[in-house]
């Protein structure tokens, strides 16, 4: 279990998470949603360990975060940032297979050729990563942090991911979000940021409300995403509408002016 | 197929290394025979062989003096010189994920240059020091300065796990014009004796070569090359950024320092025998990479190899141009290198993919 208790984080004294208790099952996918600001990235640091949190802490599989060298956390968690730049010209291939070079020697000998295959990025191999538009970049990044956590492993690891589908076309984030599912059986569970609430509302299995540093809901989907608690979240009406405890979930906001008009009149000078 | 894939790119690399370290071999040889004092290509054998024991052919005594006394310390402090400025060129790039970045640049050669001279200068006032180090004061003095350097250059330049490239040539700029000046104060104090001393050494380039210096290069270049070498996993991880870096499981700040003080160590020892030498860190690693791709496993010893062929020939080419006088090997260097770095300015939006 990846485990964040009462974890506070500080800029110039203006918390940015604030007293925050998160847990993150094996076999799970929760979304972690909330509007720009509301301290997302910072708490998805923390929980990476790229930010070290003064109060709190952050455990994996009950070891302290601060007790794991680079090595032995990378061996238990992969992380997906939201952009990352390369600034020598490798080939896509390479980008891959930088995630398996350092966190273990031997690997299967395919685990590439499976990752850059399930990520619909093969025939991409040879090319340099520069070259590559945004969505596919994306996508053969996610092939690198797959590349990471893909070998089959009794113990439970964890996928942290960044808006990971944020320049991928509608096709692109479904086949990527239905990875994700694959991975909840190879016992890894995943935490997700995510900007799509329809995304998110129909393949996660939790969701955590963020705002202002702090959880304003967390729990399992149907319980989390409602109209009320998203409009609190986001100070916006959204509507969301299912038929049933296992249909899907449709979520979708209309323009202000449609709604309510009378409060959005800006004056034009 | 992904194991073919990955067995022949390995293959690849190693045939790349290989061929480049014949290049260097039949250069080093090459090298041997010419100068203000040619010697035949037998003879060369001749005199090399009867050192490790093999009578093989006929020799003058004056030519197995010239080559064993002069010519071959000398192609092999080039080579180790040249080397190390192009594995540490290819590190710190790798390091600041900034190809412009080069150790001239940035100011560690005139960190190594300012505590050489502040050695020579006032290395007698400290006797101690020299009986203490010996013959590697004048490096390990090099070797500080160098490292101070790039670690400002690395602290100012570094927010947030990038570097900032127009703040990181300015730092540079900085500390070469402030190390510029305090080695022109310290000169200003100098004596006569320091004077002359100081002169040698600014004129020294590898023509002041012999087996003392060789062996100090062997310890204090070569071996630190080799610890480079072995970060290039590391280095290739980095070439994503810090955190991804950190995220894949490198343990970020010890590689930085590592790199840092490996290459203050190779480049102010190099330095400290031959003068500033600029540019060779900066071409080399390029033309690797442009020609056999970024792969650190490849760049690092391929921009040794390479480095040392460039430096040999250069340094061939300084002392056969105008024979019997030399010239300055930077000056060969940087008539290379200046053109180079102009076009690598034009076209760097390209390669910063």
């Amino acid at each position: 279990m990846l485990e964040a208790k009462n974890i506070h984080f500080c800029i110039k004294n203006k918390p940015i998470v604030d007293q925050v208790n998160i847990q993150l099952n094996p076999g799970e996918l929760t979304v972690l949603l909330g509007p720009n600001g509301a301290g997302k990235s910072t708490l998805f640091r923390l929980l990476s360990g790229e930010l070290l949190c003064k109060h709190g802490a952050v455990k994996y599989n009950g070891l302290p975060i601060s007790s794991l060298k680079p090595k032995e956390l990378a061996h238990l968690r992969a992380v997906m940032p939201q952009h990352s730049t390369m600034t020598f010209p490798f080939k896509a291939i390479e980008v891959v297979e930088l995630g398996l070079s350092l966190s273990n020697k031997k690997y299967p000998p395919n685990t590439v050729e499976e990752v850059m295959k399930a990520t619909h990025t093969w025939h991409l191999k040879d090319q340099l990563f520069g070259d590559l538009s945004g969505g596919e970049k994306q996508r053969v990044q996610l092939a690198r942090v797959l590349a990471q956590i893909w070998e089959i492993n009794s113990f439970p690891r964890y996928l942290l991911l960044d808006e990971p589908t944020s320049s991928m076309d509608i096709a692109q984030q479904h086949h990527i979000l239905q990875i994700m599912g694959q991975l909840k059986n190879r016992n890894i569970g995943i935490l997700a940021i995510l900007h799509d609430l329809n995304l998110a509302a129909n393949y996660a299995d939790n969701a955590v409300l963020l705002k202002n540093g702090s959880i304003l809901k967390q729990g399992a989907i149907r319980d989390v995403m409602t109209p009320e608690n998203l409009e609190k979240v986001f100070d916006y009406p959204i509507q969301v509408e299912t038929e049933g405890p296992t249909a899907p979930i449709y979520i979708s906001s209309l323009p202000s002016t449609k709604i309510r008009s009378q409060n959005y009149n800006f004056k034009f000078a | 197929m992904i194991q073919n894939l990955i067995y022949s790119k390995t293959q690849h690399q190693n045939l790349v290394l290989s061929v480049l370290s014949l290049g260097l071999l039949l250069l080093a040889v090459f090298s041997l025979t010419v100068g203000a004092y040619p010697i035949s290509f037998p003879n060369a054998v001749a005199v090399l062989l009867n050192q490790v024991g093999l009578v093989l052919g006929t020799f003058t005594v004056q030519e197995s003096n010239v080559l064993l006394q002069i010519r071959f310390p000398r192609i092999l402090l080039a080579m180790l010189v040249g080397g190390g400025l192009g594995v540490s060129g290819a590190a710190l790039q790798g390091l600041f994920r900034n190809p412009l970045v080069e150790p001239g640049l940035i100011g560690v050669s005139s960190g190594g240059a300012l505590f050489a001279v502040i050695f020579i200068v006032f290395g007698a006032s400290f006797p101690w020091l020299t009986n203490l180090f010996g013959n590697f004061s004048l490096p390990l003095f090099a070797f500080i300065g160098g490292l101070i350097n790039v670690m400002l250059v690395y602290e100012m330049a570094n927010y947030g796990g990038k570097t900032d490239i127009s703040l990181l040539i300015l730092a540079g700029v900085a500390l070469t014009a402030l190390s510029s000046a305090l080695i022109g104060l310290a000169i200003f104090y100098a004596d006569e004796a320091a004077l002359r001393n100081f002169t040698f050494w600014s004129l020294g380039d590898v023509g002041g070569a012999n087996w003392d210096k060789v062996k100090i290069a062997i310890l204090l270049i070569l071996a630190p090359s080799f610890w480079i070498m072995f970060q290039y996993r590391n280095l290739n991880a980095l070439s994503l950024g810090e955190n991804e870096a950190f995220h894949m499981g490198v343990d970020v700040q010890r590689v930085k320092y590592i790199v840092l003080f490996m290459s203050a160590l190779v480049v102010g020892v190099g330095v400290s025998m031959t003068g500033t030498i600029g540019f060779v860190g900066l071409i080399v690693p390029h033309l690797i990479r442009l020609s056999f791709g970024a792969d650190h496993r490849l760049v690092l010893p391929g921009a040794f190899l390479l480095g040392a062929c460039l430096l040999n020939a250069s340094d061939l080419l300084a002392r056969t141009i105008v024979m019997p006088a030399e010239l300055p090997i930077g000056i060969i260097t940087a008539i290379i290198g200046s053109p180079f770095f102009i076009w690598l300015i034009i076209n760097v939006k390209k390669i910063r993919t």
